[in-house]
């Protein structure tokens, strides 16, 4: 059941993307050219909300639904990997438009563009696996 | 649908998966850590990969429910279409045949970066720029910086040069 809840809230949440074309190469290039405030728009917006729902949660000290209390951790400060990254995952947002959320959605709307994006990614993680492993081992 | 559904309905609504998933599921909003857990099933001799990654189940669930929004949605609403106005762009004419699966390679190499750089920088427009900067974290606008470094430089230098 908690499986079905998660599909659930992952299909609302791409349907958003679709409905307002986040997920598309068109948009993003329309981002990164600074000719549109629909997607800058878009992510200031849901920083917004997301931010005062953080403040309610904390200031009513509302709990999750087993009723535990509910914590934040911000991700912690790595700047040499948040700076080159980042730096590498601009660039491949830019070239395919495709963040992690709408490369899963390619999939189901242009399944072979979208299976190679994948792919892609998937690859990509695992050299990171390799270059994380032997990094902590020098 | 001829414009996309607008920002100011779209955007809070993205924004409320943050508090939906603490509440309902005790989770922090983020979907590249979803790479992460496949690779715990597929890649066990790396190091990397031989992680808890039960906690990160979730995500990849997730992943399944957008690619079926995104089999299911297009049959309802065009989600492609961009005013003539619109098309009347450079980009606007690659758009009309980037999906094409000549474009295969390019999308498998831009692919590398998505993946490569998401997990080097610990998260993506999910888990840094939504919920990393929600909660005014230093790593996360630095990481959200960096993402738009890199997207304007594809964009205003290398997407130009190679179509």
């Amino acid at each position: 059941m908690k499986f079905i809840l998660t599909l659930i809230l992952g299909f609302a949440f791409g349907t958003v993307l679709l409905a307002t074309q986040a997920f598309s190469w068109f948009r993003i290039q329309q981002m990164f050219r600074f000719e549109s405030f629909h997607m800058y728009g878009v992510l200031f917006s849901a920083i917004a909300t997301a931010a005062i729902s953080l403040i309610i949660i904390k200031k009513f000290k509302v709990k999750s639904i087993n009723g535990n209390p509910i914590e934040v951790t911000p991700k912690k400060l790595d700047l040499k990997a948040n700076i080159i990254g980042g730096l590498l995952f601009g660039i491949g947002w830019g070239l395919t438009g495709a963040c992690s959320a709408p490369l899963y959605i390619l999939i189901g709307l242009h399944y072979k563009i979208g299976i190679a994006l994948f792919l892609g990614a998937m690859v990509g993680v695992y050299l990171f696996g390799i270059f994380d492993s032997r990094k902590k081992n020098l | 649908m001829k414009s996309p559904l607008a920002w100011y309905i779209a955007g809070p609504l993205i924004g409320l998966i943050v508090p939906l998933l603490l509440i309902l599921k005790e989770k922090q909003f983020g979907i590249s850590s979803s790479y992460r857990y496949l690779g715990s099933k597929l890649f066990k001799k790396v190091n990397y990969f031989n992680y808890k990654s039960e906690s990160d189940a979730w995500q990849f669930q997730f992943a399944i429910g957008l690619i079926l929004a995104g089999l299911i949605i297009p049959q309802l609403i065009d989600v492609e279409a961009i005013t003539s106005l619109e098309a009347n762009t450079s980009y606007g004419l690659i758009f009309e045949k980037i999906y094409s699966s000549s474009n295969i390679l390019f999308f498998f190499i831009g692919g590398l970066f998505v993946g490569f750089g998401s997990r080097y920088a610990n998260g993506c427009t999910a888990g840094h720029c939504i919920m990393g900067i929600s909660q005014f974290s230093v790593s996360s606008i630095v990481s959200t910086v960096c993402f738009f470094i890199g997207g304007l430089f594809v964009s205003y230098i290398v997407i130009p040069f190679l179509f």
